[in-house]
This record gives C-alpha cells, structure tokens and sequence, in this order.
C-alpha cells in the first residue's frame, strides 16, 4: 500500500482531467498556429525572403503604419473619454453606477457586427449624421465619414471603449479617497491633487487598460474591414486578403507572425508591470 | 493477546524528505473517547487523514475489528468524520444532508426519514430539517455535520479540530454535547485537536503528538501529574521550569542543588529517552504554578517578585529566582494579601507534586 | 475631495456631461438600427417615413438566413458544451493538481483569448483546408470550442476555488464513490460557475465572425457570417432586421441568465 513519492504518477498528480482539454489545445490550437508561423520561412522555400518583401514593399510597411496609427489614435480617444467616465463610475451612488454599467455591458455584448453595420449606416455619405449637419447648416457639402481614418477610428472607440472604462473603473475604486482629503490639507488645489495623486495614482490602471486596448486594435480585423477604405487597410485584413485571395501563405504567415510576437510582446509588458491581465 | 477494537501499528508517513507521522501505534478500545492532542505539525491530523483514508500511510498498518482497512478506499470504510470546516453540502437541507450517506447506501425510503428524524433528535435539531446550510449558525452546522457522520451507525466517528471555528463560549456548548452523544451513542471517537483543555475536557484518553511521534498517552488526569516528557509536561498544564546546578539520582527519586545553592530532594524521576542513565547530568525540575506556595518561616527557594496579576477566581505572581530564571504561582486574592513588585519570598513545594526531568 | 461624489462640484457636472455624452454614444446607434429595421425606407433614411415590419417578412421569406440562424445556435450549443465539459475537467487539474507547470498550462488555457483571433483563424483554416473540416459541422465546433475555451474556464475555476473541497471528502467518507460526490454533491456546487461558463462560451460562438468567416462555405454559414457577406454588397434593411434579432437574441439570452442566476443562488 505504500506510495513511491519518486514515482513520475506522484509527480503528475491531478493532471489526468486536463489531458482532453490539453489534447483539443494541441490539436487545433497549438499545431495550426505553429504550422502557420513555420509556413512563413518555409513557403516559396526555406528562407527570410517572407519577412524580407514585407519589410521592403512600402504597401505593407503602409499597412503597418496605417495599423499603428489607428491602434494609437483608438487608444488615445479611448483613455480621453473612458477616464472621466470611469472616474464618476467609481464614485457615483452605486444605482447610479449600476445603470451606466448595464449600458457598458449591453453595448460590450451587442453583435460585432450589429454595431460595425450602425455605425456604417450612420456614417454614410446620406446617413444620418451627414443629413443633420447639413440641415443645421453647418455643413454644405456630405463630410466622407466612412471608408477612411475617421471612420475606423470612430467604430474602433465605439468598441474598445468598455474595455478601457472597466479597468479603468476598478482601479479608481481601489484607491482610498482620504489620500486625496490628505492632499487637500496638505494644501493642494483641485488641478494639483489631479495632477500629482489622482492621476498618478490612477496611472497603473489606465496603463494597463490603455495597453490592452491598443494590443486588441492591432489585430482587429472586423470593424477597419468594413469602415475603413481600401487606402487605409490593416493588419488583419491584409493577412486575411494575402492567404484568401492572393494565396500567399508565406507572406500571410510570416505577417500573422509579426501581429503574434508583437501582441505577445506588449502582453508580456502588461503581466510583466501591470501584474496580469484581468 | 486479541486484537483490540482499532488498532495503528507502526504508523509512518513521509512527504518527500519530510516526516509527517513517525512510527506511531495505538491500540483503541472500542466506545473509547480518544484525542489526539499536539501543535500544529506534529502529525495528529495526519494520521487521523490516514484513518479516513484521504493519505496512504508510507508504512505501517490500521486494523479495524483485526482487519487492514488500508487498501479499503475512504468511501467504503464506513468511518464517520467530522470536519474543522463546515462542509455541509450547500444546495441540500439539513434533512438531505443528514440523508446523503443513507441514499448512497440505498437504504428504503421510510428507514431513511425516521434515521433522519432520530438523529435530528440526537444532536437536537428537530425542526431544523428544511433549512439550507447557509442560514444555520456554526454551531449548528457542525451538530448537522455529527449528525449526518452519525447517521450510517459508523464504528468509529473521527473529528478534526471541529469547533475551532466557533468561538468559546459555543465551544464549551458544545463540548457538552459532544460528551452527551458519545455517552448516548457509545460510538469510538477520535478526535484531533491543539487545545488542551478540550481534550482533557472530553477524553477518557489523550496522545500527545510531538513532531509526528506520540510523546505519551493516557488519562488526562496521568499526563498532568504523571508527565513523561519535559514536552507533555509544558503542553498538559501551565508549568514552570528550573535549571540545577547538580542533580544526584538514587533509584526514581532525585535531589537537586539549585544554582543559587538551595537544595531540594526527593524529586520524583523521569528520563528522557537520550539521557545517560546515571551520572550527574544537570536536570530541570518542572513546578505547577498551583503547587507553590509562599514560605513565612524563611525555607525554601528565595525569589523577588516581578508582577502579581489579578484574575478574578485566581491570582498569579511571577517570581524571579537569584539566577535570574522565572517562576509562576497561581493562588487565591487572599493567600497573596500584601505582595507586591519588587518584595522578595521564599518559596516551597510538596517536593513529590514537582518533577525532576533528565 | 477628487473621490468625493459630492464635493465635485462644476467638475462633477463636466463629469457627468461626458459619462452621459459617452452612454447615448455606445446605446444610441444598437437603439437607432433597432428602429430602422422597422423603417419602411430602402435607404435607411432616418427618420424613417412610414413603419413597416417588411424586412423582418423578407427575412423570414429567405431561407437562408433562417438556415444561418440554425447552423450558429447548432455550432453554439455544441461548442458550448463541449468547451464546458473540458474546461470542467480542465478545471479539477488546474485548481487541485499539484504538478509541475500548472501555472504554463494555466496560460495555456487562456492564451485563445489574448491570441488575435486573426491568427489562430488563419491558422485554423490552414489545418482544415488539408483535413477537409472546412466548412463542415464539425470544424464550426472545433474552432469555436477552443475559441471559447477560456471563457468557459475561467467562471468554473473560479467558482471550483471558492468551494471548500473538504465537502467532497466528506461525502466520499458518507460512503459516496470519488466520482458520485463529484457529481452529487460538487457539481451542484459549483453550478453558477458551469451555468456561467455555458452562457459565455455559447455568446462567444453566437456572435464570432472573423474564424466564421474563413470556415464558411456557401452551404454551410452562421448568421454573423450571413450579415457580413450582405454587409459587402450593401446596406439593405434586412440586416438591420437581422441585427435586431442578433441582438434581441444576445440580450434575453443575458437577462434569462442574470434571473436563473439570481434564482440559483437562493
């Protein structure tokens, strides 16, 4: 009856029930996505020659520059609205809170799509935004909202927004409101106490939902696909484009490589100084 | 020799490098109260685990009844056992919980209500049966617990520290309780705990558990004035104790020169298991606080007072002796009029209620 | 003072100015398509000049979307289900394993989440373009399972932490078999987590498009996928009809869970 402490079945002790969810993770999770990357030195043949045309042909380092800067954009007027939202959120009466949160949730859980069609209607040439401006007078011309930087950006915030203003929220509700009573004695005016406690305070918080934000825009593919214009296309979709339409697996793969190690590499900065991603 | 009712033979457990249970053995008669009383690691829970089945023991053996009940799995063992946490089933009423083990063993739905009801009665719940665990109180949580333990009329009912959840008071309610069930029901328990006066409370037996082996085991009343080790003297009792200068055995009895020169004799004798069997190892002599007593007539120990502390039904004074050493003395507010810091005594004690430990 | 909700004074008023500017931003447009998509007009004029429920006939007359509709709760229910039975097994390892690397397959098991979903959907296709599961039942379940892997972990592992397993022992030692307590007594449990689990994984299929997408063949489409082609050619109402009910859909599935849940915990 005695156990052998040394044996590699103490050892492996309750890994058992993990071995199916494992197996369908290594199957059709980490095979696939290895394969892919492993495509991208392999197709035409063994080589950089993937990385090397990506790199030098300026249509893709335009892609590139187009992903980044609407990645950045997205998460600057994210953090600009979301923070004042989720500062009230902190310390509003809570059925207050709870019906801004219920908004929040509705609009996170809301079909993709759904909402990328709203705002593609809304934005249009003829929609509604365009009408009224032009009713009001302030405009004579239709503004083109859509198929270009304005309109990813706009449908992009629409949807990042709840994920900067959850986090955001639950960091500026961990913080102790006397610090600031503290700051007030001490002699701080309303700007000084933002400037100096509350916003360093709330940094942390903002970081991290600023950085998952801009990691999750990176490789979006739905919303810049169906607002954004042809001129202004990104990442994900000249990844589909390439494997879909153009057949070319190499130069697909070795792009979808570039989105992983760089989505990796910012999600390593966040557990690394923000501790973990919630 | 016929087996007894339980017995643990040679128990061992080893974690890796660690030694959890040491070579413990016990042998248990049925219908007896016995506690396993240690600090925390010392083994006692270990080898309660290793009875419910939830350890294989590295060696040794368990006999129920003269049988292995080793390579039984927990689940047909049939032990009952009653937690340090509540862990009554969350989404089940009093009554389901008390009636889980019986639906397991398929017993006939009549014989199951009126096991309930009888053993609702038991630990006295009647008309408690609908409600969930989570409106019941602690107390009340854990009696459900010894009544669904109860329920299967299991051979031996094993507790693992089950009211440190609870605070004093409910304890000591429930100790009361305890000691009423095991009377009514005759069922052999063992029960695990660190607090001293709850074993000696409740037990007709008590081993004490020291880094996973059993210092001693026996009545309360023999580990308080009989103790074996200088460890089972400071855990059963509050306890002083007293280093010499020279220590001279004759036979079981000792006489001691203190370092301050006062000699005592006629120590009663306990060796510890390392100890030379003879030659003049200085020992320590271990006093009851209850045992001292001021001398007027100037015999005895001197020391200095440091503090008197007034406790209500009792008083303790803590002494210091020449070399520096502390001493307590618990006696009445009367006994003690009039001593105050800084006085100095002489103290005396009924040398045979004291112990000389080598 | 600054965490004070009532000592904000005007910067409480600029505050609640921007929290309300930024709710009608994330509610208006869900409101506004809901309303079109009983407008009577073509070309989404809004306001609309008369009320009609005509796109929603055209969506019914068209058997395909109601086909959509099918395959995405068929792939729904199946992916839910099976990400909830592993991420169950998954979850007694992850919890009460003692082994080495469990924090590494912790991460493992999340990483479908962090992973741009571009990626693993190009990927994905790659290896289902060579096994033949393209378009296929069966690969629809495949993809979205992993893809709703973590969502169904997280809720059981959480909910599996918070239960004290020293129920399940007692249970075994009321004589019932390692696996019957599992069943009878932790399961039960644990059942806001599963419930919880069931709900996200299910939501997360209904409403993927980007593995959809390259999964599809014109035989075999869930709605999002539906939505996305018509999207392409052009703004007909009819997917706003559509929309409405994905959305309608999203919403009572949310608000049935949040009663049952409500209902559980008592």
């Amino acid at each position: 009856m005695a156990t052998d402490v040394s044996s590699p079945g103490w050892r492996w002790r309750g890994l058992g029930p993990a071995i199916p969810a494992l197996a369908l993770l290594a199957l059709f999770f980490v095979i696939p996505v290895v394969s892919l990357l492993l495509r991208s030195v392999l197709e035409p043949q063994f080589g950089l020659q993937n990385y090397a045309e990506l790199f030098a042909t300026s249509t893709y380092a335009r892609v590139f520059y187009n992903t980044f800067v609407v990645a950045s954009l997205v998460t600057a007027v994210s953090l600009l609205l979301g923070y004042p939202v989720a500062w009230l959120l902190a310390i509003m009466p809570q059925r207050w809170a709870n019906l801004v949160l219920a908004v929040i949730l509705v609009s996170m859980w809301t079909n993709l799509l759904a909402r990328t069609y709203a705002w593609m209607v809304l934005l249009q040439r003829t929609g509604v935004i365009n009408t009224t401006l032009m009713k009001l007078g302030l405009i004579s011309e239709p503004l083109a909202l859509v198929k270009n930087l304005t309109g990813v950006t706009i449908g992009m915030t629409y949807i990042m927004l709840p994920f900067i203003i959850l986090p955001l929220y639950a960091s500026i509700r961990a913080l102790d409101p006397t610090t600031l009573q503290a700051a007030a004695l001490c002699g701080a005016g309303r700007w000084q106490a933002f400037r100096r406690v509350l916003l360093p305070l709330s940094a942390p918080g903002a970081a991290a939902g600023g950085l998952m934000v801009f990691v999750m825009s990176l490789g979006y593919f739905v919303t810049p696909a169906l607002l954004g214009g042809t001129s202004h296309m990104m990442l994900a979709e000249m990844i589909a484009q390439l494997v879909q339409s153009l057949l070319n697996w190499g130069l697909g793969s070795a792009a979808a490589f570039l989105l992983l190690s760089v989505t990796l590499a910012l999600y390593a900065v966040q557990i690394r100084f923000f501790g973990g991603m919630r | 020799m016929t087996p007894a009712f339980l017995s643990i033979r040679s128990l061992r457990q080893t974690y890796g490098s660690v030694v959890a249970v040491d070579d413990v053995s016990l042998e248990i008669p049925e219908g007896e109260f016995l506690t396993f009383l240690g600090p925390s690691g010392s083994g006692k829970s270990t080898t309660l685990y290793a009875l419910a089945g939830f350890n294989e023991p590295t060696s040794g053996d368990i006999l129920l009844r003269g049988a292995s009940i080793l390579s039984t799995p927990s689940h047909k063992r049939n032990i009952g056992m009653v937690f340090q946490r509540y862990t009554l089933f969350p989404h089940l009423n009093v009554r389901e919980n008390v009636a889980f083990p019986l639906r397991v063993r398929g017993r006939p739905a009549a014989e199951i209500a009126a096991q309930v009801d009888r053993m609702l009665a038991l630990v006295r719940l009647d008309g408690y049966g609908d409600r969930m665990p989570g409106h019941l109180s602690g107390g009340q949580q854990q009696r459900v617990a010894l009544a669904r333990a109860l329920a299967y009329d299991p051979p031996v009912l094993l507790m693992d520290e089950p009211l440190s959840a609870l605070d004093k008071k409910l304890r000591e309610e429930i100790q009361i309780e305890i000691r009423r069930i095991h009377r009514e029901t005759g069922v052999t328990i063992l029960y695990v705990t660190h607090d001293q006066e709850e074993a000696l409370r409740l037990s007709d037996r008590i081993a004490v558990f020291n880094h996973g082996r059993i210092e001693q085991v026996g009545s309360g009343r023999d580990l308080y004035h009989d103790p074996a080790t200088r460890f089972v003297a400071s855990f059963i009792g509050d306890s002083s104790f007293l280093d010499t200068a020279e220590t001279k055995v004759a036979g079981e009895r000792g006489r001691v020169v203190f370092p301050d020169g006062t000699v005592v004799a006629d120590l009663p004798v306990h060796r510890s298991a390392g100890a030379a069997s003879s030659g003049p190892a200085a020992g320590q002599v271990m006093v009851r606080p209850q045992s001292l007593r001021l001398d007027v007539k100037g015999q005895g120990l001197p020391v200095r007072v440091l503090d008197v502390t007034f406790l209500g039904d009792s008083s303790t004074v803590q002494f210091q002796t020449a070399w520096g050493q502390e001493l307590w003395m618990r006696a009445s507010a009367e006994a003690i009029a009039g001593v105050s810091p800084e006085a100095t005594f002489h103290v005396n004690w009924n040398p045979a209620e004291s112990h000389l430990f080598l | 003072m600054l965490l004070s909700y009532n000592r904000l004074g005007g910067l409480g008023l600029a505050l609640w100015a921007i929290t309300i500017l930024v709710c009608l931003f994330l509610l208006v447009p869900i409101i506004f398509i809901a309303a079109l998509s009983f407008g009577s007009s073509q070309w989404l004029v809004f306001p609309p000049p008369a009320w009609t429920l005509r796109w929603y006939r055209d969506l019914a007359a068209d058997p395909r979307w109601l086909d959509a509709a099918l395959t995405s709760a068929k792939v729904g229910v199946l992916s839910a289900a099976l990400a909830v039975a592993l991420g169950l097994m998954a979850s007694f390892a992850l919890v009460r394993g003692r082994f080495p690397g469990r924090n590494l397959l912790k991460a493992l098991f999340l990483t479908p989440m962090v992973l741009p979903v571009i990626v693993f959907a190009v990927a994905i296709y790659a290896l289902f373009l060579r096994i033949g599961l393209n378009g296929t039942l069966v690969g629809f379940v495949l993809a979205h399972t992993v893809l709703a892997f973590p969502f169904a972990v997280i809720p059981i592992v959480n909910s599996l932490e918070g239960f004290d397993k020293s129920i399940e022992d007692a249970a075994v030692l009321c004589g019932a078999s390692p696996l019957r307590a599992k069943l009878k007594i932790t399961l039960p449990a644990i059942r806001i987590g599963l419930f919880s689990a069931a709900i996200f994984a299910f939501l997360i299929s209904w409403d993927e498009v980007v593995v959809a997408i390259f999964m599809a063949s014109p035989d075999l489409q869930t709605l999002p996928v539906r939505i996305w082609g018509a999207l392409r050619q052009d703004l007909t109402p009819v997917i706003a009809a559509a929309s409405t009910i994905l959305v309608a859909f999203t919403l009572l599935v949310m608000a049935a869970a949040a009663l049952l849940r409500r209902r559980i915990s008592k």
